[in-house]
This record gives C-alpha cells, sequence and structure tokens, in this order.
C-alpha cells in the first residue's frame, strides 16, 4: 500500500509517499518542489556576491550561510597565499550572531512544530498559544544579532578579514541584556531553573529535575514512547566549528576526524534535492551529532540510554538553546571593541581561487565550495544539512529520517518522526 | 532694468576690468584705486561691491569658471562623441585663450601662482568647481558610452587640463612658432589617444 | 456579536520564506494578527489546510504573496502555484506583494530571467497581471520585507484608510524616501568622507563599498530593523533589495567612471551632484578625519 501525504510549515513543505507492510511503514520516498537554481545563479558572479545571495538561499538559516560563503573565500584566500587572521572580536561577534540565529531556530522549531505537533498526534490539544512564545524568543534574540550584523533574515556583514561592524559598548551592553532577556525566557518557561544548574546538569538520572515546556514535554514523549520510536543509523557528523562544537564523526562509540573532500553529492531520482554522503555512508547532522562528537556529558548519558531515538534527537536540540545562551552570554562578557573588526582591505584580493566553508547551521553541517576564475565565480557548490538527513540513501542503506521512519504505526507518527529533525525545505531547493 | 540687474551689471564691470588689470600686472602690482580708475568710479564705491582686493580675486575665479565651464556644458550637451567633443573642448579652451586672454591668463598666472590669496575661500575646487563639473560630466559620459577608459579622475585631469595650460602657457610666453588653432587637431588627437578605452 | 475580520491568505510561490521569517519577528505580531483571521500562513497554525488553499476551497480577503512566480512548473501537489495566486487575487479585496520576488522577481529570478517574474512586474516592466489587478495591489518590495512594512499595510487597511500609492503600487510613506534617509553615516557624505574600509563607523559607504542607500527607496534608516539597526548602520553597504534591479552585480564595490560615482543619489541631477560633491571635498574637516571614540589601552 503506498499512501502520499503533503507535509506543510516545515519552512517550505515535502510530499512524503509512504510504503506500507504488515501495518508499519516500509519505506518512504521524498519529495521536494521546484528547484530554484541559485548555485547556477551565482555563475559569473563577482565572488563577494556570494555574500548577499546565498543568504537568500533560506529564510530561517541565511546567517549560516552568510558565515559558509565568507568562510569559503577566506579558505580561498588563504589556498592562494593570502593571510587571513581575524581578530578575537571579530571571531566572537560571528559565533555570537549565530548562535543567535540558531537558537531562534530551535526555539520555532520547539513551540511551532513539536510541540503542536505531539499535541496533535496524542490528541492532547492545549489552549496555549506557543507561538507567541516563540515569536517572543525569536524577537528578542534577532534583536541581539542585529547589533552587530544590522539585521535579521538576510545581512551580509561578515567580509572576508572579519565583520562590518564596529561596535561600542552602548551596542555591546544592549546585547547583553537581550542575551539575558532570553536566557530568562529559557529559565522560566522552558526549563523551570536557573540556567547555571540546568547546565550542571550531567546524567539522564537528573533529567526529572527539568520542568517548564521542554521538561513537560519530555515527560510526555517518554510516555508516548517516543525514547523507542525514530531511531535511525546512529551515526553522526560534524564539519563546522566554533560555538562550543568540535568536527567530526561517529560511529558507534568511535569518534574520529572528518575531510570535506570525501563528501559526494548525488542526484536522486524523483527529487530535486541531491543526496549526500561521507565515504558512502549516511550519516546525521544537527544538534544530536553536535552533542555527540563534543562529547556533551547529557546527552552522551541519554544517548547510551535511548540512543538516536526521537525523545534523544528533540531533548539534544533543545539542550542546545541552553548551551548557546551561555556562550553567547560568555562571548560579550569578553568582547574587546578596541580590537580590529576587519583585518583585510576592502577589494577582492584574490581573482583565482577555490575555497571551502564549512559551518554549524541550526539544522547541521552547512558546506560552500567556491571556485572562483578571473575575479567571477566559475562553480559554487552548496551542501545543506537537510540534505544528510533527508537523502533516501543508497543500494546498501537507507538515508537517515527514512531509517528513523520504518516501522511507524500511521503517517501521522511517522510525519513527527519527520519533522523532529527540523527539515528545511527551502535550503533543499538552493 | 531693475536695481539688481543694475548692481549685477556693475559687479560684472568690475571683474572684467579688474581682470584684465591682474592678469596684465599681476595680483600684487594691482591695487583697488587702480581698478576703480580704470572704471571711472570711486575707490569706496567699489568697496560696496567687494569688500576686499582677494575677495575680488576669488569672485572672478569663480566667475571664469563658470563662464569657461558654460562653454563645455554646451559640448557636453551635445550628442557628439568623445573624440568629437575633446576637440570641441580644445578648440573652446584656445578660442578663448585668444578671444579673451585675460580669462586663461588669469587663471594661469593669477589662480595658480598667489595661492594664498585663494587659501582662504576657495579652498581646493570650490571657486573652480563651474569648470571642473563639466570635465566630469565629460569624462563620465565617455566611460559610460565606453570611449574612455575608466582611470583615476585626476591622471585623466591632469592629462588633459595640464596639457592644454601648458599651450597657452607657451603662447602667453611668446614661444609658439604657429597660431594656437594651429595645435587643435594634433592635440585634439593626442588628448584622445591617451584617454581612449 | 463580534465583527468579521478580514479573512488573511499568506500564499508561497518560489521564495526563501525570508519575509515570512522577518513578520514572524514582529514585536507586535499576535496583536496584529489579531484583527485577522488567518486562512494560511507558511508557518503558523490558521483554520485552512495547505491543500485546501491549493483546492480554491479557502476564504479570502486580504491575499499576501511571498515569491517570484514562473508561468509554469511551480507546482504544489500537482497545482500550479500560479493558477492558485490567480484564483486568490480575483476573489480578494487587497493583494499585497511582501518583498522583492513577489513584486518584482528578485532573487529567483536570476535562475530563469524569461520565465520567472513577479506577480504584477518582472523588474520594472508591468506584467499582463498588472492591468488587472493594479486597483488593489499594494506592493512591498524588500529582501526580505520589514515587518512593520506589513503591519503598516495591514493596519491600514483595517481601519479602512487609503494608502497613498506610487505609480508602482508602492505605499509612499514607505519607499518615497531612500535609505540614506536617517543613515548614522550623513555626516560622511554631506561632506565626501569616503571609510577606510570595512568594520569602521567612520565614513561613508557610497564612494568606494557599493552602498546603494542614496538611490534606494526604502525606509530602513527610519524604520529600523528588528528595532535595532540597519545594514548602513553596521557598515555592510546598501544593496539595493527594494529595487526592481535587485540584485545587481558586484554588490561590494561602487561602479564609477574616473571616480564618479555611476549611479547618483535620487533624482538628483548629476550636475548638482557634482558641484556640491567638488565644493564639499574642497575642505578637509578634522572631526571627518578622526575616530568618533577614542579608547584608552
Amino acid at each position: 500500500m503506498k499512501i502520499e501525504k503533503l507535509i506543510e510549515k516545515i519552512e517550505g513543505e515535502a510530499s512524503l509517499d509512504f510504503s506500507f507492510e504488515a501495518g508499519v511503514v516500509s519505506d518512504v520516498r521524498i519529495r521536494f518542489g521546484l528547484y530554484r537554481g541559485i548555485e547556477q545563479i551565482l555563475e559569473k558572479k563577482a565572488p563577494r556576491d556570494a555574500l548577499v545571495i546565498t543568504p537568500r538561499v533560506c529564510g530561517i538559516c541565511n546567517h549560516a550561510h552568510l558565515m559558509a560563503a565568507v568562510k569559503a573565500i577566506e579558505s580561498g584566500y588563504r589556498a592562494s597565499g593570502i593571510d587571513v587572521t581575524l581578530s578575537p572580536k571579530a571571531d566572537a561577534i560571528r559565533e555570537f550572531t549565530l548562535a543567535c540565529e540558531l537558537i531562534q531556530n530551535h526555539v520555532k522549531w520547539l513551540y511551532m512544530t513539536v510541540i503542536p505537533h505531539f499535541e496533535s498526534l496524542t490528541g492532547k490539544r492545549s489552549q496555549e498559544n506557543h507561538a507567541l512564545k516563540a515569536s517572543y524568543i525569536s524577537t528578542t534574540i534577532t534583536k541581539a544579532l542585529a547589533i552587530f550584523a544590522g539585521q535579521w533574515p538576510h545581512s551580509s556583514y561578515a567580509v572576508p578579514g572579519g565583520v562590518t561592524c564596529d561596535p561600542t559598548y552602548v551596542d555591546v551592553m544592549q546585547a547583553t541584556a537581550l542575551v539575558e532577556e532570553a536566557i530568562r525566557f529559557f529559565e522560566q518557561m522552558m526549563v523551570g531553573m536557573p540556567l547555571e544548574a540546568y547546565l550542571g546538569i550531567d546524567s539522564v538520572s537528573q533529567l526529572h529535575s527539568i520542568q517548564g515546556d521542554v521538561g513537560r514535554l519530555m515527560q510526555r514523549l517518554g510516555e508516548a514512547g517516543m525514547a523507542e520510536k525514530g531511531h535511525s543509523h546512529d551515526r553522526f557528523i560534524v564539519f563546522g566549528e566554533g560555538m562550543g562544537f568540535v568536527s567530526g564523526k561517529a560511529t558507534a562509540t568511535t569518534v574520529s576526524s572528518v575531510d570535506v573532500r570525501y563528501v559526494e553529492e548525488s542526484n536522486q531520482e524523483d527529487s530535486t534535492a541531491k543526496a549526500v554522503s561521507y565515504k558512502q555512508k549516511q550519516f546525521e547532522t544537527g544538534p544530536l551529532a553536535r552533542a555527540i562528537i563534543a562529547k556533551n556529558p547529557l546527552i552522551k548519558s541519554l544517548h547510551k540510554r535511548y540512543k538516536d531515538s526521537l525523545l534523544t534527537r528533540v531533548f539534544a536540540r533543545t539542550h542546545e538553546v541552553g548551551l548557546l545562551l551561555h556562550r553567547a552570554k560568555e562571548a560579550l562578557v569578553h568582547l574587546d571593541v578596541t580590537q580590529p573588526s576587519c583585518m583585510l582591505e576592502s577589494k577582492l584580493l584574490s581573482t583565482d581561487f577555490e575555497g571551502v566553508g564549512t559551518v554549524e547551521a541550526a539544522r547541521g553541517s552547512l558546506i560552500h565550495r567556491s571556485v572562483v576564475k578571473s575575479g567571477r565565480i566559475a562553480h559554487y557548490d552548496i551542501i545543506v544539512p537537510t540534505q544528510w538527513n533527508l537523502s533516501h540513501g543508497n543500494a546498501s542503506e537507507k538515508g537517515v529520517a527514512v531509517r528513523a521512519m520504518i516501522g511507524s504505526a500511521s503517517i501521522e507518527e511517522a510525519s513527527f518522526i519527520f519533522r523532529s529533525f527540523d527539515v528545511c525545505s527551502v535550503c533543499t531547493m538552493q | 532694468m531693475t536695481a539688481t540687474e543694475k548692481k549685477e551689471r556693475k559687479r560684472e564691470s568690475i571683474m572684467q576690468a579688474s581682470l584684465q588689470l591682474f592678469s596684465l600686472h599681476g595680483f600684487h602690482k594691482t591695487t583697488i584705486p587702480d581698478i576703480a580708475k580704470k572704471l571711472g568710479m570711486s575707490v569706496g564705491n567699489l568697496y560696496n561691491y567687494f569688500s576686499s582686493k582677494d575677495i575680488l580675486a576669488q569672485e572672478i575665479i569663480k566667475y571664469t569658471s563658470e563662464v569657461l565651464g558654460a562653454k563645455i556644458r554646451e559640448v557636453n550637451e551635445t550628442d557628439l562623441s568623445a573624440q568629437e567633443k575633446i576637440r570641441r573642448i580644445v578648440e573652446v579652451y584656445f578660442v578663448m585663450s585668444k578671444e579673451k586672454p585675460e580669462m586663461i591668463e588669469y587663471f594661469l598666472r593669477v589662480y595658480l601662482s598667489n595661492r594664498e590669496v585663494f587659501s582662504e575661500g576657495c579652498e581646493g575646487m570650490t571657486c573652480v568647481s563651474g569648470f571642473i563639473t563639466e570635465i566630469m560630466i565629460f569624462f563620465d559620459d565617455g566611460v559610460a558610452s565606453g570611449e574612455l577608459r575608466d582611470q583615476d579622475f585626476f591622471s585623466a585631469f591632469g592629462l588633459f587640463m595640464g596639457y592644454l595650460g601648458g599651450m597657452v602657457f607657451l603662447k602667453g610666453e611668446g614661444v609658439l612658432p604657429q597660431e594656437i588653432e594651429y595645435y587643435i587637431d594634433d592635440i585634439s588627437r593626442n588628448i584622445y589617444n591617451a584617454l581612449k578605452a | 456579536m463580534e465583527a468579521l475580520k478580514p479573512r488573511l491568505l499568506w500564499l508561497q510561490s518560489i521564495t526563501c520564506n525570508g519575509n515570512t521569517h522577518s513578520f514572524l519577528n514582529h514585536p507586535d505580531l499576535f496583536s496584529i494578527l489579531s484583527h485577522f483571521e488567518l486562512v494560511y500562513h507558511p508557518v503558523l497554525e490558521s483554520s485552512c489546510m495547505l491543500h485546501e488553499v491549493l483546492a480554491r476551497k479557502a476564504p479570502c480577503d486580504i491575499l499576501i504573496l511571498e515569491g517570484a512566480f514562473s508561468e509554469q512548473g511551480m507546482v504544489k501537489e500537482g497545482v500550479e502555484i500560479l493558477d492558485v495566486a490567480l484564483y486568490y487575487a480575483n476573489v480578494a479585496e487587497h493583494i499585497v506583494t511582501a518583498g522583492t520576488c513577489a513584486t518584482f522577481g528578485g532573487i529567483f529570478k536570476g535562475y530563469d530571467p524569461d520565465a520567472i517574474s513577479g506577480f504584477a512586474f518582472d523588474e520594472e516592466r508591468q506584467t499582463a497581471r498588472f492591468e488587472r489587478f493594479s486597483p488593489k495591489l499594494i506592493s512591498l518590495p524588500g529582501c526580505p520585507i520589514h515587518p512593520k512594512w506589513l503591519s503598516y499595510v495591514l493596519m491600514m487597511i483595517v481601519q479602512g484608510r487609503s494608502i497613498p500609492l506610487d505609480a508602482m503600487c508602492r505605499p509612499q510613506e514607505l519607499y518615497n524616501i531612500t535609505v540614506h534617509t536617517g543613515c548614522s553615516r550623513n555626516e560622511y557624505f554631506e561632506w565626501k568622507v569616503d571609510t577606510k574600509g570595512f568594520g569602521l563607523k567612520e565614513g561613508c559607504l557610497f564612494y568606494e563599498l557599493g552602498c546603494q542607500g542614496p538611490y534606494t527607496r526604502g525606509s530602513c534608516n527610519k524604520i529600523l530593523w528588528n528595532d535595532t539597526s540597519s545594514k548602513t548602520v553596521v557598515g555592510t553597504p546598501c544593496f539595493g533589495c527594494t529595487e526592481p534591479t535587485f540584485p545587481k552585480a558586484v554588490l561590494f564595490e561602487t561602479k564609477t567612471h574616473m571616480g564618479i560615482p555611476a549611479s547618483m543619489p535620487l533624482g538628483v541631477p548629476r550636475r548638482a551632484y557634482l558641484t556640491a560633491t567638488g565644493v564639499a571635498k574642497s575642505f578637509k574637516i578634522k572631526r571627518f578625519e578622526e575616530r568618533i571614540i577614542t579608547y584608552e589601552d
């Protein structure tokens, strides 16, 4: 039996064709809509135009695209012998603004995707306006981001060698107050305890002490058996660094290093999205992967007990909000505005180069590759996190999300597992 | 004629007379009484129009720059090619050096040679903007149409105006064997060759 | 009984969701939405499902369009989105094109310039749809739109006020000023003091770094982004994202002809601009050559 379902409100839409065997999902084909051709649009453009064009890949993770684009140019500069060193200030500001974007994403996903759809799935709709909470924290934290980046969405304030802003302590104090407001929200609404105490939790045995919306959700997910559902390959990969993340891949309990050169893209039948694999193997990317590879004690402990279940995956993402809020606040505490913002001249410094930029976006590793010839982009390649998680896989193994959905008893449950990956359809249709 | 128009006309005649005297005898050797005498007006009355010799000198450079600018503007407003426009501008400049030598002489011998007089009130291009603006427009159009090569403004400006000024200077020194019109063709070609894309 | 609220339908075509997320950051989002019945929205809960919208079963008084349109091939559930848009455009009392893509074609037009355009405009040219729908059309270009531009339009509609529009149906109150208006670097523009590079609060970005603020329509520096800042305030050039020409090429460099900017400030004759520039440039003003703040080591 085959059933087609349109999944909407996931940063665009996707069509899922479910195959059922013996009453459970046996396979899923995921289809995305129109390919928008950003990579082709970039061809023949000036190399730095990518800093303006690529954020427009995605309305929710635009800032990550900016960071990947600027890192691709910087890596290309380095390859052509140019010294690219960022001041600690510029580095910290970039980290800060990217952390803010991740925070707004995760909280929107929690309140606008996970909680409402879980309520639908279990038939226990509350009268709460979850989106109001999402909008509040998103507005607050992107305001802090905009103090440095000018605006969100679609800033282009990161340029080769640094950032365009030149903040004063007036700006830093305003941003600090906004981060503290976001922390207050996290403490009072999301976890029901002080951030410091929350970050001290390092074992699954203390999980019950978490209250608030996250605590309630975890309890109900557990009750609904979500610690036993949504398992996939239990293989993780991270390419970006910074914000406390480290690159690497994890298979079973082994963590080892990665090299972007082994990332392979391939076309998929009946989908506009390209599949991606690492040495022919499927890997999950995103907050759970980041926590596993950075050896976050609490997530490691949760993972030890529940593996890569839906519950683990969902919690890893909400947990990252706490980690990032802490990092964001720390970044401002140490910010020295007297350091230079940008260490390179304002003109294009190399007309022939190849560069790769990797960054941890909200949904996982984002890779930009730029090939520049005679001062123009000859080829541009973007690999988005959703490609890792949502490909169909290859002959030997299913894609990450597909495998997680297999065995579900209903389309509703499978769709919920699908959404637990925080799907970004628009990115995938780049 | 209204009183304002009358006053404006008087101002102009003072500037015309001073222009001639300054170009002929130099700025320092020409006095306000000399100018008043040439115009048959009292020194006191002249001060009603210009409060000092420095101010007068500055007003004259603005005035000559406007006159020359207006001529180049006529060229800019034609549909000619940049090559043809260069010829017309060279022509305008050389013809003016012949018909109104005092204007060009004033620029070369007073404005450029007595910078202290112009240091306050005529900073940089303030008093010659009437002329400079038109040259900028000429360059801008030429590059936009693809006829001229894009380059630093001053490297192009220096080549063009330094060349013309130099020729007029040589003419003033009496060392040019030919009438200045004789050089229009060659000079226009040289300038074009140097500036073309 | 409560008066019937206008029914709002937000329909997406070829888009990045940027306008959706920009609007979600409106600090008064839910107060504004309380004046409407949300029939469909790309991320917020709404009264209809997408398949109902695509089946043309949803009611619609105000149609918000996000994303560029393709004559063919932009399909959801087997339905051409342009056809769906046309259906609701006929039914609606007001059509708002939210963002540069929906208004002029924007970034995504670049992939297939002949087939992709805005709803009523193809860059600055009117499409065939313009004539049909212009009486109820409101253009809100911007990549993305500012949340308060949209809330202004929605609240004006709710209050039954008429919005003064320009020839391209843009609200004059938002687009009859330029991005330059209110820029914190205005003094440097007045005195033609160039910035010395990226990452400095001093200096104007118009002369070297490609800033299009003086000839780009929009109120980015009057109604600040995220209630906080703007591109030019943080030293990023304005890329002209509200204009039909967006995106131009070589965005981080000012196109000049022998040092003269190829594009003049909006409505300013070149002769007037160059005269003022020549004069302003003739003065070295110490304050504008120095750093605004000196920090002790």
